[in-house]
C-alpha cells in the first residue's frame, strides 16, 4: 500500500498527537546529518503505539528520542523518517515511598524525579555526568551509569519493570512492579542498553534506595597510577563500604579546579556519622600507606564532576572497560595512545575503579588520529576481555570507526536473531546498534 | 484455571521411548558410566522437591565437559528429543523433571571452581558446584557468594542461575541475577556461546540478564562467572516477637520506610514457630503470633546504630520481646530455625503447596489479613515463613496427599491467594521460579502480548522447542505455540 508523504503526515498527526513537518523543527531533529521527515511528540502510550504501527506498516525508520543528549551514541542511522520525541511522556505514574519503588513515564527527567524523591530522603542512584536533564527512558536505553554504581549497581539492577512498544506497535510489559520477581523471562534486562532497538521504552518501574543521611567524600592523591591502583585494591579487599570510588587523572582534576596530582581517587562514604568517620580514617591509613596524600574533598565535589564531565559540544567520550585489577595498565595505555595525538587537549579520565570502566573525554583531535587511538586501545584491552565504546563522537569519527567495537560472534548471532525476531523490518533505530543491527 | 487441576502430574517411565541407535550415540558421547537407562535408575530423577509433579526421563546423562553437553544437545536437536537440565534437584517448581520424557542432563559432575579472581571480585565455576562450596573456597580470605537460598548447602550454582534464586540476604545483596557476570551456554541450536564475562559494560544486548532465570529453556549453562562480595565488618541478628502477623508486618514496613535496608528481614508465623520449637527445641518465644528475624550487616558503627533504631521501631509497633544475639553461636541458633523451617513443617502436615508470590511490602498487613480469611474460607492451614523485607511470601498451604479433596481445597486457596497478591500489584514468583508449577499462573500477571514476546524470545535461543519443554511459559490450547498479540488499529482510509 504505497502512500504519499502528505497523507502519512496526516495519519501521524491523527495517531501521534503533535506531528511536525516544519522545516525548522525537522532540521533541529536531524541525527548525524540525516533530517527526518516528521517529528512526532506523543502524549500517551497509545499514541506511541499508533505511530509505530504505522511506521511498521509503511516501513519507515524511527528514532526514539528522550532529551536528545545521547544521539551521538552508536552508528549513524541507516535511515531516518520519524523522530519519536518522548519528552512529552512526563507523568510520574505511581510513587510509593514506603515500598521504595516508583513508576514513571519514559520522558520524566532525572532532575524532575529527584525533586519528587528528595522529600522522602530517597534517590535513584544513577549518576552519569550531566544526568539532570536526561530522561529516565534515555538513561535506561543507553545503560548510562556513574560513580554510584559501585554501591547500587546500574540500571540493569534497578529496573524492575518496563512497558515498551514493539516495532509493530504492540504495547508490551515485562517484569514486575515489586522489588523481587522472577516470573517469566527477565525482559527488563534486555531493554537496558538496547538503544530502543527491541522496543520503545514508555514506562519504567524502578527500585529506589534511601538517600544516605550524610555522605563525606575524601580525595586521595598519588604521584603515579600504580600507587592509586594499590589504594583501590586495598579498599576493594576490605570491609569498607564506599558509595563511590572514582579515579581521576591530572587533566580531570585540573578541569574540576582541584589540587594538582598525577592521579587521584575520590572515596565517598554514606551512612551514620560515626561509621563514616571510622571508614574515612581506615581509608586514610591505606592511602598514606600507598604514598598518597589525603584531603577532604570540597562539598560540591560530585556536582563539579557532574558538570565538568558532562559531554560538551565536540567532545569525544570513550568508555574503556578492562579488568579492575589492571587499572594502572589501562590508565597507562590511555595515556600512551593519547600522547600519540598531535592535536587536541588533554584527556580527562574518570571512572569507577573497582568496576574497571573508565570514561575518557577528549576535546578536539584529528579523525584519523582518533581512529588510530580507538583501534589501538581496543588492541590494548581487547585480549583481556575489555571493550572500548564511543559514548559520544562526531559523525565523521563514528563513520570511520565502529563505535561499539567487536562482539563475540556467538553472542552476535543471537543478538542478530533477536533483532530480526522483534523488528524484522528494522523500524527502530536501523543501523545504529552493534554491528549495524 | 479449574480448581485443583494442574496440581499433579505423573509421567510413568516408558521403556521403549528412545531407539537403540539413539541410546548408543548417547553412550558414545558421555561413556557407559555416565548414562542411566534402567527404569530403577531413571526413577531417581522423576521429580525435584515438588513431588506432586513426576516426569521420568527416558535417559539420564551425566556429562563431564562442555563438549559432551554440546554433543548431547546436538543429538537431541537432530532427533527432536526434549533436553531437561538438572542440578541438585532441590528446585521447588517441578523444573528439573521430564513431563514429556527425553534426555535429562545432570550437571553435578561439572562442579569445579575454574578460577577465583578476588582483585576483580569474581569467580568462574562450573554449574554443578554447590552454592555454599564457593563461599567456603573464598571465606578464609574474607569473601563470599551472596545469593543464599535456604538450599545453599545442597543446591548447585547452575540451578541457582536457572531459577534466578533468591534467599534471605537478597534483601540487601540482590538475587542471583545481580551476581552473574558471564555465562557459557549451550543453546538450543547446540552452539556454545560465551555471554558477558568478568569485564563489565560490553557492547550489545544483555543476554546474560535474559538467560539468568530462563530455567534451561535457552539451553544449558556450562560455566558461570559470578560476582563475589567482601564480608562486612560486623553482623548483628535480632529477634522480635509480636502478638500478630499484622503487627509484625507493620514493623517491617516501618523499618523499610525509615531508610534501613537490613541484610535480611524474615518473618515466621505461629504455626511455624510451634513446628520449629517442637522439632528443634525452644528457639523462639512461646505464645508469639509472629516472629521477625532481622539481620543487619556492614560497618560496625552503622550496624550498632541501626540495631538501636530497629529495636525502637519494633517496640513502637508493640513487640512482645526484642532480643539481639550476643555472639555467632546465638546467631546460628536464631538462623537454624529459619533455615530448617520447611523441614519442621513435616510435624504438622504430610504435604503442602508452597507459594512464592510477592506483594509490595507496604501491603503486607493487608495480604496477611486476606491470607487468614482465605485459609478460613477453604478450611486449610496455612503456615508462613517468608522474606518479609521484600514482600516475598512463602505460605505453606497444608493438605493430606491421600485426600484428593484436601488437595483441591488447597489448590483453590492457592489460586485465590495468588490472585489477591497480583491484585495488590504483586508478582507470581519472587525467587523459586516458574517451572511446571506456576506456568499456568503466568496469565494472571502478563497479558497475551507480554507472553507472546516471551515465546518469541525463547524461540531465538531454542528454535525447535527442545529445551526443557513445558516449563516457564503456559501452553495455550487455543493457539498452540503462543498467544496472539493485538496491534493498535490504524486509521482506515486516512492515507490509502
Amino acid at each position: 500500500m504505497a502512500v504519499t508523504a502528505r497523507s502519512i503526515g496526516a495519519a501521524l498527526a491523527q495517531l501521534g498527537g503533535a506531528a511536525s513537518e516544519a522545516p525548522g523543527a525537522l532540521a533541529a531533529a536531524a541525527i548525524d546529518g540525516r533530517t527526518p521527515r516528521w517529528v512526532v511528540t506523543p502524549r500517551s502510550v497509545e499514541q506511541v503505539a499508533g505511530v509505530l504501527a504505522l511506521a511498521h506498516e509503511e516501513g519507515l525508520a524511527v528514532a526514539p528520542r528522550g532529551s536528545g543528549s545521547a544521539l551521538d551514541l552508536g552508528r549513524p542511522p541507516r535511515a531516518l523518517d520519524i523522530v519519536l520525541d518522548l519528552s512529552g511522556l512526563t507523568r510520574v505514574i505511581e510513587y510509593s515511598p514506603e515500598d521504595l519503588t516508583v513508576s514513571v513515564e519514559a520522558g520524566v527527567t532525572a532532575g524532575a524525579l529527584d525533586g519528587r524523591l528528595r522529600g522522602h530522603r530517597q534517590w535513584l542512584p544513577v549518576d552519569p555526568p550531566g544526568r539532570t536533564p536526561r530522561t529516565i527512558g534515555g538513561l535506561a536505553a543507553t545503560a548510562a551509569h556513574g560513580p554510584l554504581r559501585l554501591r547500587y549497581g546500574t540500571l540493569r539492577d534497578l529496573l524492575l519493570g518496563v512497558r515498551f512498544v514493539q516495532a509493530d506497535g504492540v504495547v508490551t510489559w515485562g517484569g514486575a512492579r515489586v522489588v523481587k520477581s522472577v516470573t517469566g523471562y527477565d525482559v527488563p534486562k534486555l531493554m537496558v542498553g538496547a538503544l530502543g532497538t527491541l522496543g520503545v521504552l514508555v514506562e519504567l518501574t524502578l527500585r529506589l534506595h534511601p538517600r544516605p543521611a550524610t555522605e563525606t567524600t575524601w580525595l586521595a592523591t598519588f604521584p603515579a597510577a600504580d600507587a592509586a591502583a594499590g589504594f583501590v585494591a586495598g579498599v576493594v579487599d576490605s570491609w569498607l563500604q564506599p558509595n563511590r570510588l572514582e579515579v581521576l587523572t591530572a587533566a580531570a582534576l585540573r578541569a574540576c579546579a582541584l589540587p594538582a596530582a598525577a592521579v587521584a581517587v575520590a572515596l565517598a562514604v554514606g551512612g551514620v556519622e560515626a561509621a563514616v568517620r571510622e571508614q574515612g580514617s581506615v581509608a586514610q591509613g591505606m592511602a598514606v600507606g600507598c604514598g598518597g596524600t589525603w584531603t577532604t574533598a570540597p562539598a560540591d565535589f560530585w556536582d563539579r564532576c557532574d558538570q565538568v564531565f558532562a559531554k560538551a559540544q565536540d567532545d569525544v567520550v570513550l568508555q574503556v572497560s578492562a579488568p579492575a585489577s589492571r587499572l594502572a595498565a589501562t590508565l597507562g595505555a590511555i595515556e600512551r595512545r593519547h600522547a600519540a595525538l598531535t592535536a587536541g587537549a588533554d584527556a580527562m579520565v574518570t571512572g569507577c575503579a573497582p568496576v574497571g570502566t573508565l570514561r575518557v573525554t577528549l576535546t578536539g583531535g584529528d579523525p584519523d588520529e582518533l581512529t588510530a587511538l580507538v583501534e589501538g586501545l581496543r588492541e590494548d584491552v581487547g585480549p583481556g576481555g575489555g571493550a572500548v565504546v564511543l559514548l559520544a563522537a562526531g559523525t565523521a569519527l563514528r563513520e570511520r570507526v565502529d563505535p561499539w567495537g567487536p562482539v563475540d560472534p556467538g553472542a552476535l548471532a543471537l543478538m542478530t536473531a533477536l533483532r530480526d525476531e522483534f523488528d524484522s523490518r528494522h523500524v527502530l533505530n536501523p543501523g545504529r546498534f552493534v554491528t549495524a543491527l | 484455571m479449574w480448581p485443583g487441576v494442574g496440581y499433579t502430574l505423573v509421567r510413568e517411565p516408558s521403556p521403549m521411548a528412545l531407539s537403540h541407535a539413539f541410546v548408543r550415540e548417547l553412550r558414545d558421547i558421555v561413556g557407559r558410566e555416565a548414562l542411566v537407562t534402567s527404569v530403577e535408575g531413571r526413577l531417581v530423577y522423576e521429580c525435584d522437591m515438588h513431588t506432586l509433579y513426576k516426569g521420568v526421563p527416558d535417559a539420564v546423562v551425566l556429562p563431564s565437559t562442555t563438549e559432551q553437553v554440546q554433543q548431547v544437545v546436538r543429538l537431541c536437536r537432530r532427533e527432536r528429543v526434549p533436553v531437561v537440565p538438572r542440578g541438585s534437584g532441590t528446585g521447588l517448581i517441578g523444573g528439573a523433571m521430564a513431563p514429556q520424557g527425553g534426555v535429562m542432563v545432570g550437571l553435578n559432575r561439572m562442579d569445579a571452581v575454574l578460577a577465583v579472581d578476588l582483585p576483580n571480585r569474581c569467580a568462574t565455576v562450573q554449574p554443578g558446584l554447590i552454592n555454599l562450596w564457593l563461599t567456603r573456597a573464598v571465606q578464609d580470605r574474607g569473601w563470599f557468594f551472596a545469593p543464599d537460598p535456604s538450599s545453599q548447602m545442597v543446591s548447585s550454582i547452575g540451578g541457582n542461575v536457572a531459577t534466578n534464586a533468591g534467599g534471605p540476604h537478597c534483601l540487601k545483596y540482590g538475587i542471583t541475577t545481580n551476581h552473574v557476570l558471564g555465562l557459557e551456554l549451550v543453546t538450543g541450536h547446540g552452539e556454545v556461546v560465551r555471554l558477558g564475562g568478568a569485564v563489565a559494560d560490553r557492547p550489545g544486548y544483555d543476554l546474560v540478564g535474559a538467560a539468568v532465570g530462563a530455567e534451561g529453556t535457552f539451553g544449558l549453562v556450562t560455566a558461570v562467572t559470578v560476582r563475589l562480595v567482601h564480608a562486612p565488618e560486623a553482623v548483628k541478628t535480632a529477634l522480635a516477637s509480636f502478638a500478630s502477623m499484622v503487627d509484625a508486618s507493620q514493623a517491617v514496613s516501618d523499618i523499610i520506610a525509615a531508610g534501613i535496608v537490613p541484610a535480611a528481614l524474615e518473618m515466621l508465623d505461629e504455626v511455624i514457630i510451634g513446628a520449629i520449637n517442637a522439632s528443634l527445641g525452644k528457639i523462639y518465644p512461646d505464645g508469639a503470633g509472629a516472629v521477625l528475624l532481622i539481620e543487619l550487616d556492614g560497618p560496625r558503627a552503622e550496624v550498632e546504630a541501626q540495631a538501636v533504631d530497629v529495636a525502637a521501631i519494633c517496640r513502637l509497633r508493640g513487640a512482645l520481646t526484642v532480643s539481639v544475639a550476643r555472639d555467632d553461636a546465638e546467631r546460628a541458633v536464631l538462623w537454624k530455625g529459619r533455615k530448617e523451617a520447611a523441614g519442621a513443617v513435616g510435624r504438622i502436615t504430610s504435604s503442602y503447596l508452597l507459594q512464592d508470590a510477592v506483594v509490595p511490602r507496604s501491603r503486607l498487613p493487608q495480604i496477611m489479613r486476606e491470607l487468614a480469611a482465605i485459609a478460613a474460607r477453604h478450611r486449610v492451614t496455612i503456615a508462613n515463613v517468608f522474606h518479609a523485607g521484600d514482600g516475598n511470601l512463602h505460605p505453606l498451604i497444608c493438605f493430606d496427599e491421600r485426600e484428593p479433596e484436601e488437595l483441591a481445597r488447597a489448590a483453590e486457596a492457592n489460586e485465590e491467594l495468588l490472585r489477591a497478591c497480583i491484585a495488590l500489584g504483586g508478582s507470581v514468583t519472587g525467587e523459586h521460579g516458574v517451572g511446571h508449577d506456576k506456568a499456568k499462573n503466568l496469565p494472571l500477571q502478563y497479558a497475551e502480548a507480554d507472553l507472546n514476546f516471551m515465546y518469541r524470545l525463547r524461540r531465538v535461543f531454542d528454535p525447535d522447542g527442545i529445551m526443557n519443554p513445558g516449563k516457564l511459559l503456559p501452553s495455550h490450547p487455543a493457539c498452540g505455540e503462543g498467544f496472539r498479540a493485538s496491534r493498535p488499529a490504524l486509521p482506515t482510509g486516512a492515507w490509502v
